[in-house]
């Protein structure tokens, strides 16, 4: 029995242990899942896996048999079946994409070489340049563009930009050690050398620059090294590889960086859709994996921003394969979008109707966008103010010396002769220049103060000339009268009767002198369409109409003039 | 003054005489051009007809245009390679001024030579000499456009001072040399000659 009982209690105590060995089993079973079964099921959610899925899937279409001949696929299908990518850069951005005969050097390059590889396949080099870039996607010359392209909403629109973004740069200000300009308080007025529309002019322009345009970016340091720049505004990607020279670099030094700009791969809007989906992911490892960072430290780069992107895209929420897409992950473009008025599309309805009509391009960009069409306004009013007042601020000033010089008293006559003599010596844009700097050192630079200066010395230039003729009028009828009862107010008033055709040419004068403001900062149009002209097209288009303008205006004002010095003749014969 | 010399850098005596070498040779330029066009000018307005009335309209629009617009103009709406140089564009820029003032003298000379008066008819040659003074004042205008004319120099050197009354004196400096040249030229009554000069440009 007791040989028995056991097993009996073998049999009482079996189902109890197959239950602790189910639960052994469950345990362990769930022990791995909960370790085993995770590491595959995080996987399948990071960017390496979701690229491998996407490869597989497109090298799977590739190989299907007619499908490389089938017409619209996908670039990326497209790319495998010729095993070969094209990709797009620059011949001449130094550091970043150079060529020496056959050989490509550059960050720009590395970066295209480590996505060949990671494709698995073969690349060709095509040239682009800033403006060809994007038309060569559209019209499928390239497959990628990698060529220092900065992303911007304008932008977004043209070609589909790959995120994360390979490169960061920012605009910076360049000049002389010994030039203190360490914030944007030290900037106004001075000569700012910068691009044709660099988009950060716009920014250059509100602070009171005083900006000199130039197509290429290459004359930037040879105008800084004869001066002719007090400063000049660039990406600071191009300055790394002057700064890499020592004797640039022991003359000049970076002043401060602004209108940070995310630089990003583009591919074609249309037909690209997997192509660059892939980059995406391929983008977001390099990150994470300090192959960027390697490729810019290897080129001697700036790396601050890549050493941060490196760090974001290795956290857990962004090291995804949805991490593109996230908000939290990605840079937004740099917003490049300026404000249409309520009649740009009336505009540019004309500009097409007259470049129809003639064959000649007539672009009119200050009539199109809000913040050129207020720059343009203010212009125009500050020109005819500037106008008014140089005229008045003239003949006040000449009703001035003309007492002065034509008075008995030495003490009244030499000073003014000599400031005269010396006002007769200085070109006129000296005298501005030295206008601008009293009244300056006197009151807080603002744009009217600049207007102010402008009206006195323009006024100064022209009214000690104009006084001049009167003080010889008012002479030579002294001379006449020698011996007679003398009154000199009556004198003086015949004496400008006498001089009224000097008077009016230097007042013609005064007008067409205006302009010339523009050169110590006056808000007026010359100055103003030369702010629009730096962040918009049209240059050949604006510039005739700011001629057609002042030549208007000038030609208004003689005849004026004319009227006056008539009406002035007619009194004189009258009385 | 000794303080302020040594503040100037090394090089600004050197720099600035070049500098006042380019002022004579935009104004040079300016004025062989302007000569040109103006004689062309003068007698076409005394031939009268369709031709005198076309000459006094260009030379009344060339009276008008102002010199510093012209150059924005010339140097912005040209074609990129018509290949004009900073001096260049300065020199074309004065040549409506020289030429409408080169025009109204030639015609007053030439009607005084008609009306038997050769003498009178000479006094041409001063004008000239009063309009070349004109146009080397003018042409500092090319300090606006990066050219390295006297003034441009004087500018970049004033930028570098750091007391007010140094930079007046630089400035200074600068009226004295371009009071000089037009000494040079025109005598003890240059500035008085200048401002006929002016006047007569634009009457």
């Amino acid at each position: 029995m007791s040989k028995l009982a056991p097993p009996h209690h073998g049999a009482d105590l079996r189902p109890h242990r197959a239950l602790a060995y189910t639960l052994a089993c469950v345990l362990v079973m769930a022990a791995v899942l909960c370790t085993g079964l995770p590491a595959p099921a995080r996987a399948d959610n990071s960017p390496d896996a979701a690229l491998a899925r996407l490869l597989d899937s497109a090298r799977a279409a590739a190989a299907a048999p007619g499908r490389c001949a089938q017409p619209g696929i996908d670039r990326l299908v497209r790319i495998l079946c010729i095993g070969r990518i094209r990709v797009g850069v620059r011949d001449d951005y130094p550091l970043f994409s150079t060529r020496t005969g056959t050989t490509r050097q550059g960050y720009e390059v590395d970066v295209a070489q480590a996505i060949a590889r990671k494709l698995g396949i073969d690349l060709t080099f095509t040239k682009v340049k800033a403006a060809t870039r994007i038309p060569m996607l559209a019209d499928d010359s390239t497959d990628l563009v990698i060529a220092t392209m900065g992303d911007n909403t304008q932008r977004e629109t043209q070609a589909r930009f790959i995120k994360p973004h390979y490169y960061r740069s920012e605009t910076m200000l360049v000049g002389a050690r010994d030039l203190a300009a360490a914030d944007w308080e030290n900037i106004r007025g001075l000569t700012v050398c910068v691009t044709v529309g660099n988009g950060s002019n716009a920014e250059l322009v509100s602070r009171g620059a005083r900006l000199m345009l130039f197509d290429q970016a290459v004359a930037l340091p040879a105008r800084l090294s004869d001066q002719t720049c007090t400063l000049a505004a660039q990406d600071d990607s191009f300055f790394a590889y002057y700064f890499a020279d020592p004797s640039f670099a022991a003359r000049f030094s970076e002043k401060f960086g602004f209108a940070q700009i995310p630089w990003g791969m583009g591919v074609a809007r249309d037909g690209s859709e997997r192509l660059a989906r892939a980059l995406d992911l391929m983008s977001q490892i390099f990150h994470r994996d300090g192959i960027f960072l390697a490729a810019a430290r290897a080129n001697h780069i700036g790396t601050g921003f890549l050493e941060q992107q490196q760090s974001l895209w290795g956290r857990p929420e962004c090291d995804t394969d949805t991490g593109t897409t996230d908000p939290a992950c990605i840079l937004p473009p740099a917003n490049a979008e300026l404000q249409p008025t309520s009649f740009a599309g009336s505009v540019s309805a004309f500009e097409t109707w007259f470049a129809g009509l003639t064959g000649f391009d007539l672009l009119l960009p200050m009539l199109k966008t809000a913040p050129a069409w207020s720059l343009f306004l203010n212009g125009v009013f500050n020109s005819l103010v500037l106008i008014a007042g140089a005229l008045s601020a003239t003949l006040a000033f000449a009703l001035l010396f003309g007492a002065a010089m034509g008075a008995r008293s030495r003490l009244l006559r030499w000073p003014a002769r000599g400031v005269t003599i010396a006002l007769q010596s200085s070109p006129i844009l000296l005298t501005l220049v030295i206008a601008a700097a009293i009244i300056h050192a006197l009151v807080p630079y603002s744009s009217m103060v600049a207007l102010g200066a402008a009206i006195v010395a323009l006024g100064l230039s022209n009214g000690s000339n104009a006084g001049q003729a009167i003080s010889e009028a008012y002479l030579t009828l002294r001379a006449e009268r020698a011996g007679l009862p003398v009154d000199h107010i009556e004198l003086f008033s015949r004496a400008l009767s006498r001089s009224v055709t000097q008077i009016a040419a230097f007042l013609i004068n005064a007008a067409k002198g205006t302009p010339i403001a523009s050169f110590i900062g006056a808000p007026e149009l010359l100055s103003a369409l030369t702010d629009i002209t730096s962040f918009s097209s049209g240059r050949a288009t604006t510039y005739t109409l700011l001629l057609v303008f002042y030549t208007a205006v000038v030609i208004a004002v003689v005849w004026l003039c004319r009227r006056f010095q008539g009406f002035l003749e007619r009194s004189r014969a009258a009385t | 003054m000794n303080l302020l010399v040594d503040r100037l850098s090394s090089n600004f005596l050197p720099s600035f005489l070049a500098g006042m070498a380019v002022n004579f040779e935009i104004a040079g330029i300016a004025l062989a051009l302007g000569l040109a066009l103006g004689i062309l000018l003068a007698f076409a307005r005394l031939r009268g007809g369709v031709a005198g009335i076309a000459a006094s309209s260009v030379v009344g629009l060339m009276r008008a245009a102002p010199t510093f617009v012209v150059m924005f103009f010339l140097l912005n709406a040209l074609p990129r390679d018509a290949g004009l140089s900073g001096v260049m564009i300065v020199a074309m820029s004065l040549v409506p001024y020289a030429a409408a003032y080169i025009a109204d003298s030639g015609v007053d000379a030439l009607r005084q030579l008609r009306t038997g008066s050769p003498l009178a008819c000479f006094l041409i040659l001063p004008n000239i000499a009063r309009a070349f003074f004109v146009l080397v004042m003018s042409s500092s205008a090319g300090a606006a456009i990066g050219v390295p004319e006297g003034v441009a120099v004087i500018l970049r050197q004033a930028e570098k001072l750091p007391a007010f009354g140094d930079m007046l004196v630089l400035f200074a400096i600068g009226v004295a040399c371009f009071g000089m040249s037009g000494q040079l030229y025109m005598g003890e009554n240059g500035p008085a000659c200048m401002s006929i000069a002016r006047q007569k440009a634009i009457s």
